[in-house]
């Protein structure tokens, strides 16, 4: 089987002939094959493996002997002939027995300690091969529709092109209207500025007048200030003052 | 139905048929068959598992010229190990127990790897009969002797296996009598033997594998001399 792993019913003959041979005989065959051709996909493994009673006797013997002997059958059996065959000296108890009991205590022990485990680890080994295969075919699946995501933003994206002008052309109409906005302030400011100059040019005039006139007004009177009205003026107040500390005295 | 201890020893025949080429092969019997499926059931998975790591295990101190060896050594490894475990069960005949069969495995193997090293690189195959930094005086003696422990690899191999094996085997009977002799009139040294028997069953055990790793890493390591 081994040598020709084509085709498991393909006759013995055929698969004894090396595998280049082989293939080209099994074209010439090919109308007289009855079976599938193809190799997978394969049958699948059954989940269980066959029942076992005591780890060694199949389930299927107990089922057979159960009809006519019911359920302690077999160990009746069982037991029936291990006392036979010791009794009549069939099997002669020797020191074989004594390492036959010691190997098999030593194999029941390791096959109850470890066998769980041993199963454990064969499934995981299994698990392992089977979550390296999905994980990469479930990388590729993400990778895949990470790149459709992707896709489908960058079309969304591309109809949002016309937002993108208007507002781009907001903003050019915005720099233009401030510039223009911004000149118009600085005429503004020009043409005060030479306005304020004349103005302020037309009080400076009006000041030195008013203060040129109130200075000659004054220079006039001072000049026409008599002597003789002087002291009569100066004896007045006198007069007056002593009349009003009299009443003040008296307020108080 | 033994008569004496060494009955086990003896070649198997039935009724003047050889039986011993059968007993040879029957470990094959106990491998699960290639399949051409990627999840395998669990003695499959086990099986590859352990062939794929002692065979990266022997591999790993050899290059690419010794690689040819892989299938060689590892299918011995395996046969050896089947063997000697097999033998083990009560009234089992272990083809190892053989002289003649250890020195067949062991003889041709290592002149396998002698011829290759003389062929391939002869001066560099003889210099590994003088080690390093020896003092002058005495190089031709020990040329002698590691002449003298090269030729004897071979028988060296073989009787290491076969005595292990053989001795385990009859220290089991021995001690096994001693029990049943000493049942009917020290119960209690009885029992002690018994606990001696246990040891030695896994002892033995342990042997069985040591025995078919070593004989099958020396061989690897001749080869890596050589190669």
């Amino acid at each position: 089987r081994a040598l020709c792993p084509l085709v498991p019913s393909a006759p013995a003959a055929l698969r004894a002939l090396p595998p280049p041979v082989a293939v080209g005989v099994l074209h010439t065959t090919r109308p007289l094959h009855t079976t599938q051709q193809s190799l997978a996909p394969v049958p699948p493994l059954p989940e269980k493996g066959g029942e076992v009673r005591h780890g060694v006797i199949p389930e299927e013997f107990f089922q057979f002997l159960y009809p006519k002997t019911g359920v302690t059958g077999p160990y009746m059996l069982g037991t029936g002939l291990l006392l036979y065959l010791l009794s009549k000296e069939i099997y002669v108890v020797n020191h074989e027995t004594v390492a036959a009991a010691c190997i098999l205590t030593v194999i029941v022990y390791g096959v109850k300690k470890f066998g769980a485990d041993v199963a454990a680890f064969a499934d995981k080994l299994n698990e392992e091969k089977m979550a390296t295969a999905l994980a990469m075919k479930n990388g590729a699946i993400q990778t895949l529709q990470t790149a459709i995501e992707e896709e489908k933003k960058e079309q969304w994206r591309v109809e949002g092109r016309n937002y993108l002008f208007d507002a781009k052309r907001n903003n050019i109409a915005m720099l233009l209207e401030a510039n223009y906005r911004e000149r118009l302030l600085m005429v503004y400011n020009e043409v005060k500025k030479r306005l304020d100059y004349q103005v302020a040019m037309q009080t400076l005039k009006r000041q030195k007048e008013q203060d040129y006139m109130i200075q000659w007004v004054e220079k006039n009177v001072v000049q026409s200030i008599t002597p003789q009205q002087q002291k009569e003026s100066i004896a007045k107040c006198i007069l007056d003052l002593k009349a009003l500390s009299k009443t003040a005295h008296a307020a108080v | 139905m033994n008569l004496s201890f060494f009955d086990q020893f003896s070649s198997p025949s039935l009724m003047g048929i050889p039986l011993v080429l059968i007993s040879m092969m029957f470990p094959a019997l106990l491998l699960s068959p290639t399949n051409n499926r990627w999840i395998t059931d669990r003695t499959s998975t086990l099986q590859l598992w352990f062939v794929n790591l002692v065979t990266k295990q022997l591999m790993l101190p050899l290059d690419k010229k010794g690689h040819k060896w892989a299938l060689i050594l590892t299918s011995l490894m395996v046969f050896l190990l089947l063997i000697n475990l097999l033998g083990l069960l009560p009234y089992t005949f272990t083809p190892t127990t053989q002289l003649s069969m250890n020195l067949a495995l062991a003889f041709p193997l290592w002149l396998a790897t002698l011829l290759i090293g003389l062929r391939n690189k002869p001066s560099a195959s003889l210099a590994h009969l003088l080690p390093e930094g020896t003092p002058t005086p005495l190089i031709p003696a020990l040329i002698l002797i590691e002449t003298t422990s090269l030729l004897i690899r071979p028988l060296a191999l073989g009787v290491r296996l076969t005595a292990n094996l053989t001795a385990g085997h009859l220290l089991i009977q021995l001690v096994s009598t001693a029990t049943i002799a000493l049942s009917s009139t020290m119960p209690a040294v009885s029992i002690l033997t018994l606990l001696i028997l246990f040891m030695l069953t896994i002892l033995e055990v342990a042997v069985a594998m040591i025995q078919a790793y070593v004989f099958v890493l020396l061989l690897s390591l001749y080869l890596q001399e050589n190669i």
